[in-house]
């Protein structure tokens, strides 16, 4: 039973786990590497899940530790492809049938909410991401993160904060509100 | 944050991250990972995760190895680190193990040290191994051949005396020591059978004694003094012998021939001189005269009846032997390690005492050593767990 619903879970998990990696990491080939080793880990440790509650709060776990992982151990110890930077394989493949305009829109609106992720220290990027693209609630960023409830709230105050004071991100919110509305539609 | 609102940060990092592109064979690559040998599957990253709290127990021994190897090979420093504490507590185990099983030289011979060839007038004692020394009657010379191991026996040595040399068969006291070593339990069924033997052989036991509870060799001990006819004493030896395991054993004989033979010249010489007072004695015509004599009289009739007991005491002491037998349960006492008798064999002890000394002192080195590097490795590790929980607190 527990086997089935986790391997439901990593086939419509599989997308949204690999893009919240990368908004945590900036890179996708990183990304794609930690959701790898959180699925596998999580498949072999699939027996220790007969004991909890959820399990989707329980796979971000494993996913946010081997993002934790490697920004600990690997990324910093490790040079950089300059072809694999943190904004490389912004532009969307399947999105060919947009207009052209739009598309350099997007991806320049991409850019921007990247790189004001990523000048949020960690502790405050993990639980925004969890938060307002994963769609986990603060209970479950706790269990996710290992922290207690207070603290992800805090946290995400803090963080929403610091987004709200980048000043490209502002400007960009400014310019560009009509077309993310669109896009969020 | 009325422009940056919580619907807006939602889709705002939901146009960032459709910006990357999904592997296409993602979750088939997992799966095929998934569902290969455990040996293909990567190693763990350590106990942060929150997936390690358990083990799925399907893991093989290989398996823990190659993981082990992994983790030796990410954290060199620490594993060196462990290389060597473990280094050092098997030196330190190998050290003590050698230390518990080092022979300590123990003394079990009444007279281990005194020179062999040292004479005692009139008694004459020697060590020489027991299994190839047989009992021999006493007079006869020793056993002289080359010691083949055992307990040490102490046996007398002295050449017999000619019977008659001074005009009648010699008078010699003979006396032994005998320590048994019998198993856990038989102590009370040897002292029994010891008692038995005494009057087996037509003696009698003289003084006996039973320490249940540990006594000071830390087992429980008796011992039983037995007095036999001298022409019983080697079967009587040898009984008791044959009740346990003998390591000790020391017989002494003495030759009181010529204090007998002056004990009865000096009573004979004291009976003619009584002899002659009582002449003079019946000659005396005053009372003066008999006074005199008769108090000659009574200092000679003292002076013969002193020595006449001297005598009945030599008489018995050489009638009866005494056999003094200590019975002890558990196993016998280890041999005293002989000493060196050449120069070659005492340097080359020397030499090996002098190496185990070094292997000692190292080792007694080694336990503050093995203390400072544990204690240093525990500051490491604690510090670096505080560390590396610090750096997650702040992530």
């Amino acid at each position: 039973m527990v086997e089935q619903r986790l391997e439901e879970w990593l086939e419509e998990g599989y997308v949204a786990s690999f893009r919240t990696a990368c908004l945590i990491l900036g890179n996708r080939a990183d990304a794609e590497e930690a959701v790898q080793d959180a699925f596998l880990r999580a498949w072999r440790f699939r027996n220790s899940l007969s004991g909890v509650p959820s399990i989707r709060p329980w796979l971000y776990r494993v996913v946010v530790n081997s993002c934790y992982s490697k920004l600990r151990s690997e990324i910093p110890h490790r040079d950089r492809r300059a072809d694999d930077g943190p904004l490389a394989h912004l532009p969307d493949p399947t999105d060919r049938g947009a207009d052209p305009e739009l598309r350099a829109e997007r991806s320049e609106v991409a850019e921007t909410v990247l790189a004001a992720l990523q000048r949020l220290p960690v502790s405050l990027r993990v639980p925004v991401v969890l938060r307002y693209y994963a769609d986990l609630s603060e209970r479950d960023i706790a269990l996710a993160i290992g922290r207690r409830q207070g603290t992800v709230k805090s946290r995400l105050h803090e963080a929403r904060r610091r987004l709200a004071d980048d000043p490209a991100l502002s400007a960009l919110v400014g310019e560009a509100g009509d077309t993310l509305e669109e896009a969020g539609r | 944050m009325t422009m940056l609102d919580d619907g807006r940060l939602s889709a705002l990092f939901a146009h960032a991250a459709a910006a990357f592109e999904v592997p296409p064979g993602g979750v088939a690559e997992i799966v095929e990972r998934a569902n290969a040998p455990v040996r293909e599957q990567p190693a763990d990253d350590g106990p942060d995760d929150a997936a390690d709290e358990s083990d799925d127990g399907g893991r093989t021994a290989t398996g823990r190895v190659r993981r082990l190897v992994s983790t030796a090979r990410r954290h060199p420093v620490r594993a060196v680190a462990a290389c060597l504490v473990l280094v050092l507590v098997a030196a330190g185990a190998v050290g003590a193990a050698v230390r518990a099983s080092a022979p300590s030289p123990v003394l079990t011979s009444g007279l281990p040290h005194a020179p062999a060839s040292a004479p005692s007038a009139p008694t004459r004692t020697g060590t020489v191994p027991q299994k190839v020394a047989p009992q021999a009657p006493f007079g006869a010379e020793p056993n002289s051949s080359p010691a083949t191991g055992g307990t040490p026996v102490t046996t007398p040595t002295a050449p017999p005396l000619p019977s008659g040399a001074v005009g009648q068969p010699a008078k010699i006291e003979q006396s032994g020591t005998l320590g048994l070593s019998v198993r856990r339990g038989a102590l009370r069924t040897t002292m029994t059978q010891l008692n038995g033997l005494a009057t087996a052989y037509g003696g009698f036991v003289a003084s006996s004694q039973t320490q249940s509870g540990p006594g000071a060799g830390g087992a429980p001990s008796g011992s039983v003094t037995l007095q036999v006819p001298v022409a019983n004493f080697d079967a009587a030896l040898k009984g008791a012998q044959a009740l346990g395991k003998t390591s000790s054993l020391t017989t002494r004989a003495t030759d009181v021939t010529a204090q007998y033979v002056d004990l009865q010249s000096r009573i004979s010489a004291l009976e003619q001189s009584r002899q002659q007072y009582l002449t003079i004695l019946a000659k005396a015509t005053t009372v003066g005269d008999v006074l005199a004599v008769q108090a000659q009289l009574d200092s000679i009739q003292s002076q013969i009846e002193q020595l006449q007991g001297q005598l009945q005491v030599l008489d018995s002491e050489t009638s009866y032997s005494t056999l003094a037998v200590t019975v002890t349960e558990g196993a016998p006492p280890p041999r005293p390690v002989p000493l060196p008798e050449s120069g070659v064999v005492r340097a080359w002890h020397d030499s090996t005492d002098g190496f185990l000394a070094g292997v000692e002192g190292a080792i007694r080195i080694a336990g503050p050593l093995l203390f400072a590097l544990l204690l240093l490795a525990a500051a490491v590790l604690g510090g670096r767990a505080l560390w590396r929980r610090y750096q997650r607190h702040n992530l």
